[in-house]
């Protein structure tokens, strides 16, 4: 799948193309690997114990120890969409560097687009997370270095596309966006590792103890895959969309003329 | 009116190397604030202000040891909030007059530019500190008292207003030509310089707590600061063509 | 000799709008262009490309024999640039002004040659004020000045004429004619009879295209009059 969207980037075949035909198939095969899995999460997969929880403590508002928490499975899709959105915004940073070497105006369309996938899951990761945060940890948010990175790469996503509406001229506007987008990609490790290797006092490194069952990992698979089909269809649908409304203005201009 | 017809005289042009075209850039930035002052006057004022609206916010605290931890973070929000202001305006004149294009016309590397303005950012910024830091810490000497290490605090406010300058001057230059710049700037450059905030706070914290806390939790921000001014204002160094043409 | 500018076939597209389409010629060292046609007719955009702050999409031009592309920074050495903005500091007097483009190109004497253009351009006498002191016909003689510092090969001008009061359209055009020795000017104009009094090759561009290029000796005068009337769809003044 991330195959196929590799070769598109360097081929960029104008709308209606052999990936437009498959989109539809890859929607339709997305839908049936999530569902799939979400019934497996809830089904087949045993819960296992949350974070582990010494003695009695609160959580959420009640008692818990040890118990086998139902909130868990919130997991099996959080951990799928997160890593869907790291996979958009690779490619949008691809993308952003393709047109800073090119000063081609696809590449930032491409690049736009997949900026535009990035956010919707990057929102959907932030909303799960504080699921999971909210039921595991028993707060809503905490300055976990993961939360914390996360959260400034979805402010960058955001200013990314704001700054997209603040300008006019399409080709200042492409060579700022794409500037922004190679910076955002080069801040976010540092982000990432500067708030983990600092030591701190509200800050706690949460890392779990144990393995994934296979069962679990076969779960995460299948919700994976079929996040990365429903991002791909995305894709694909709004590049047909922006593109088909690129051709109008074209044919429009040729009208003018 | 006093016209000669001589017509001005042929030149023989040697190009001049980068160093002093980065020189002459600078010296005017200097010379045009000497004469208007209206970066310092305009980015000291809301120093001042900023502390005022801190003494409002403690002013409801119990006094102790945990002001120092809190303050560090204040200190910091003070700076943020000053750079932003002086980035908004660094490139507005040179918008306003087309001065900028001016600028691009020369025969001379775009870097040049960067680093230039970038330089006269860092010495406003720096001077601004220079003043509103001890003015910080007299108003609020009565609160508690910061450990022997503080003068050290020099070297986190250098390191971070290095790197405040560096990519504050890219996404400025960017900000310019956009419509709702002052948001725009804020809204890039605080997520941007989010690293480097939070490694300068917690170097700043080290030495203003001192003792243990310094031992353990100074050297390493330190560290990360600088790594995230290097890298930064490398790629922003090489990014800044882009930007411009 | 090579020619001063070579053009040969520039495009420049603004997402799918072509602001220049397929515009080529060749203007001899020392000719005077000026380019006529109406808003949007892509004068602007041409003439940008010219001074190299932008690149043309498709295309080459050559300055001096130099491509702009490749080597724009000796490319923009040999150019001066007058536009709609002054391009002068105006918190730094005339005189800081022009020695801070003139270091910036490497020019020697800095200072003698800032005064003499000032000079020149007969404001000597106000060389030590601000430029924010000045009147718009006076910054428009300072940036003048501005552009020749460097002693370019070619002058490039964007509407000179805008905001110039009769007695500062004289003075403009007593610069000129002192100035024009062995360099190439192109000018960008809405203004037919100015512009035509100046010129010795004229190129009037509609939609991006050039609709007639050549020298003014060849081009009939009325046959002149009527296309721009065409292309412009008002009247001429």
């Amino acid at each position: 799948m991330a195959d196929s969207k590799k070769r598109t980037a360097h081929k960029l075949p104008e709308a209606g193309q052999w990936p437009d035909v498959l989109s539809p198939w890859v929607i339709v095969a997305g839908i049936i690997l999530t569902t799939l899995g979400f019934l497996m999460a809830f089904f087949v997969v045993p819960p296992v114990s949350g974070a582990t929880v010494n003695g009695a403590e609160l959580v959420g508002d009640t008692v818990v120890s040890n118990k086998l928490l139902m909130s868990q499975k919130i997991f099996y899709f959080h951990m799928p969409v997160a890593i869907t959105s790291f996979a958009a915004l690779a490619f949008a940073a691809y993308y952003c560097v393709r047109f800073l070497i090119t000063r081609e105006l696809r590449f930032d369309t491409c690049a736009r687009i997949a900026m535009e996938v990035a956010l919707l899951f990057t929102v959907m990761t932030m909303i799960t997370g504080e699921m999971w945060t909210r039921f595991e940890w028993g707060v809503w948010w905490t300055w976990d270095p993961r939360l914390t990175t996360y959260l400034i790469l979805m402010l960058i996503v955001i200013a990314y596309i704001v700054l997209r509406n603040m300008v006019d001229d399409p080709i200042r506007r492409a060579a700022f966006a794409s500037v922004v987008g190679v910076i955002a990609f080069i801040d976010v490790p540092i982000c990432f590792m500067v708030t983990r290797l600092i030591p701190s006092s509200v800050h706690p490194v949460v890392t779990r103890a144990g393995g994934m069952t296979p069962e679990m990992g076969l779960c995460i698979a299948l919700v994976g895959v079929g996040m990365m089909c429903v991002a791909f269809a995305l894709y694909r649908a709004r590049f047909r969309q922006v593109r088909f409304a690129e051709r109008v203005d074209a044919l429009k201009e040729r009208l003018d003329d | 009116m006093s016209r000669t017809t001589d017509t001005p005289l042929k030149v023989e042009r040697k190009h001049p190397s980068s160093f002093s075209q980065y020189k002459v850039l600078l010296t005017k930035d200097l010379l045009r604030e000497v004469r208007t002052k209206e970066m310092l006057v305009s980015m000291g004022v809301y120093a001042l202000l900023v502390i005022v609206v801190f003494g409002v916010a403690l002013g409801f605290a119990a006094p102790g040891t945990d002001f120092l931890e809190v303050s560090g973070g204040l200190l910091w929000v003070m700076v943020v909030f000053t750079s932003l202001l002086g980035l908004n305006r660094s490139f507005s004149v040179e918008k306003e007059c087309g001065c900028l294009e001016g600028l691009l016309l020369a025969p001379m590397d775009r870097g040049v530019i960067f680093l230039a303005k970038a330089t006269s950012n860092l010495i406003f910024l720096l001077i601004v500190e220079v003043i509103a830091v001890p003015l910080f810490w007299l108003f609020f000497s009565s609160v508690a008292l910061p450990a022997e290490t503080a003068p050290l605090i020099a070297l986190p406010l250098l390191v971070g207003s290095v790197g405040i300058a560096g990519v504050g001057t890219l996404l400025s230059t960017i900000t310019t030509n956009v419509k709702g710049k002052d948001v725009m700037l804020a809204l890039l450059f605080i997520p941007v310089v989010f690293p480097l905030l939070y490694a300068c706070v917690a170097a700043t914290v080290a030495v203003l707590v001192g003792g243990d806390v310094m031992a353990e939790s100074f050297a390493t921000p330190l560290a990360l600061a600088a790594l995230y001014d290097v890298v930064m204002i490398l790629i922003s160094w090489f990014l800044y063509d882009f930007v411009v043409s | 000799m090579p020619d001063a500018i070579r053009v040969e076939g520039v495009c420049k597209t603004f997402g799918t709008r072509k602001a220049v389409d397929d515009i080529s010629f060749v203007l001899p060292e020392g000719a005077f262009l000026t380019i006529f046609g109406p808003n949007g007719a892509g004068k602007t955009t041409l003439l940008s490309m010219l001074s190299t702050l932008s690149r043309p999409s498709k295309g080459t031009i050559y300055i001096c024999g130099i491509d702009a592309k490749e080597e724009s920074e000796s490319v923009r050495a040999s150019i001066g640039v007058v536009s709609h903005s002054s391009m002068l500091y105006p918190d730094l007097t005339a005189e800081e002004n022009l020695v801070l483009y003139g270091r910036l190109y490497g020019v020697p004497d800095v200072k003698n040659r800032a005064v003499n253009l000032l000079d020149a351009v007969g404001l000597k006498h106000r060389r030590l004020d601000q430029v924010r002191t000045f009147s718009r016909g006076m910054i428009q003689r300072v940036s003048i000045a501005r552009a020749l510092m460097n002693d370019p090969r070619v002058v490039l001008f964007d509407e000179p004429y805008s905001g110039l009061d009769p007695h500062a359209t004289q003075v403009f055009d007593n610069l000129i004619s002192d100035v024009r020795k062995d360099r190439t000017f192109v000018m960008v104009s809405h203004d037919l009879k100015k512009g035509m009094q100046l010129a010795d090759h004229v190129l009037l561009m509609a939609r991006g295209r050039a609709v007639c290029f050549g020298r003014k000796d060849k081009l009939e005068p009325d046959e002149l009059n009527h296309l721009y009337e065409q292309t412009i769809g008002g009247g001429v003044a």
